[in-house]
Formats: C-alpha cells, structure tokens, sequence
C-alpha cells in the first residue's frame, strides 16, 4: 500500500513536472511575441515554486494583460518593418501631417466574387459607406461579395487625403496587411497600395 | 439524523464549494487572458478554455504561443 500511494506521488510529480516545463516554454513564446524578454514569462511560471505561490504569478498576468507592449511601440516607431508572414498592427501607419496639393479622385479597383469592382471617391461626399449590399444612398459603395460586411467599413476624404475605418464585421478590414480593428478609429490610406476587406483585395489609386 | 444522509449533504456541499471556487479562479484568470487574447487578435472567448479544468490554461496558451497573431507579433530580431 505504502508503494501504491509513494508511486501516485510519482506519477503526480512527472506530470507536473511536464506541466510546468511546458507552461514555461510556452509562457516563454508567449511574451517574446509582444516583444518583451521571453525569460520574464519563464521566471513568472518558475515562481510558483516558490512560497510565494501563485499570487505574484496571477499578479505578474494581469500587469502583463493591461501593461504597454514592446510591440505596439515598433509598430508605431516602424512602419512597415514587419515581414509579410506577420502583418504588423494598424499603429505602424502614420497620422496625416497635412492636406494634399493632389486633388483628384481616389479610386479604389478589384475583383470581387460578384465581378469586378472599381470603386471612385471624388470628395463630394465627406465620408462614403463600403457595403456588402447593393448601394443604395449617394455615399453608398458596393463590394458585392459575402465575404464583405454590410456595412463594412467607412471612407473619409479630407484634404486630399483618403482615411478608413472598419466597422467591426467578421471578415476584417487590412491595409497593405495590417489589420485594422473598430478600435483603431479612422486611419489615413494616402499612403497605402492595397486594402482587403473580407477577401476583396482593392488597389488603391487616383482616378 | 440518518448518517447517510448526512454524508450525501456534506458531499453535496463539498461539491458545490469545489465548483464555486473553481469558478472564482477561473475568472480571475479569465480577465486578464480576455485582454491578451484580443489584443493578439484573438477572440476573447479563447480565455474561455480557463473554466475546463487542469488542462484549459494549457490550450489557451497553446493557442497564444504557437500560432501566428493576427495583429502581429514584435519582429524575431527585436525580442
């Protein structure tokens, strides 16, 4: 009996000894991705060793849930530096400085699975409406594809530039890859080549 | 008092404490994970998987670590 309940204690210890090894490595990926050192998330796993249990740890999560990331700051310091594997944060595109000289349409151009799509903002209207459904109002473009939202997104033309907004549907809106969220606000697309929404890639361009 | 009857209730409200706090824990867990999920791009519902016992936080963070962000990851060179 005494061998029975020594061996259960074994057991017990392998497993939670590949528990630990393996929430550390993972912990250790975890935190190297939003780009802080990957040994502070091992060390928080190593600490409930410790007798400080598992207070400091739950701590040391909730500081590392709300805390800024290393990531959102070369996002924003460096537009553009990620590989295309990993499409950096909407942060990394940069504000507009000033209204353009250049006036002319923005046009928006691509295949969709309801044909092709060529889409022309001419800056009558101060913001147009990208939708999945047929348009039906002057500030109304159609992107006819399931894929896209209705609506999907908002357009804004202000001083010769072009701003984006996603409105939060399913299929997600990217700029040159880089996924914009609802939470991002309106962002400046001057600068950008394309735009996906749901799967639509649109080339951005003047008319 | 019948014995068995007794045992049944204590058991009862053994259980029932086992389950409340395990709840508690999860949610405290559940919190912060909701955050970090979304701000990888995840759904917060993946935090979700803390409320299944012992291997839950193990595929939540399964998920976070060995899948690519959607909202991106700092650049390999710069960690």
């Amino acid at each position: 009996m005494g061998m029975e309940i020594l061996g259960l204690f074994g057991l017990s210890s392998v497993f939670g000894l590949i528990g630990l090894v393996l929430a550390g490595w993972m912990a250790w990926r975890i935190v190297e991705k939003t780009g802080l050192p990957g040994w502070a998330g091992l060390g928080a796993i190593l600490l409930t060793l410790t007798g400080i249990g598992m207070i400091v740890p739950l701590i040391l999560l909730w500081v590392f849930a709300f805390m800024r990331w290393p990531r959102d700051e070369m996002a924003a310091a460096a537009p553009g530096a990620s590989s295309p594997a990993r499409p950096a944060s909407p942060g990394a595109l940069s504000p507009p400085p000033a209204a353009l000289a250049d006036r002319r349409p923005w046009r928006l151009s691509g295949l969709s699975a309801g044909g092709p799509v060529v889409l022309s903002m001419d800056g009558t209207q101060p913001a147009y409406v990208l939708t999945g459904a047929a348009a039906q109002q002057a500030n109304e473009l159609c992107v006819p594809d399931p894929t896209v939202g209705q609506p999907h997104a908002r357009l804004f033309v202000s001083g010769g530039r072009l701003g984006l907004e996603d409105l939060g549907t399913p299929g997600g809106t990217r700029i040159d890859g880089a996924r914009l969220l609802p939470e991002h606000g309106p962002r400046d697309i001057s600068a950008a080549r394309a735009i996906h929404v749901g799967t639509v890639e649109l080339a951005l361009s003047r008319a | 008092m019948d014995p068995v009857a007794w045992l049944l209730g204590l058991g009862s409200l053994l259980v029932f404490g086992i389950i409340v706090v395990h709840l508690l824990a999860a949610l405290v867990l559940i919190i912060p994970t909701w955050r970090i999920c979304t701000r990888a791009g995840f759904s917060g519902a993946l935090s979700l998987f803390h409320l299944v016992p012992l291997i839950g936080p193990f595929i939540v963070m399964g998920v976070l670590a060995f899948t690519d962000w959607p909202n991106g990851e700092a650049p390999p060179g710069k960690r």
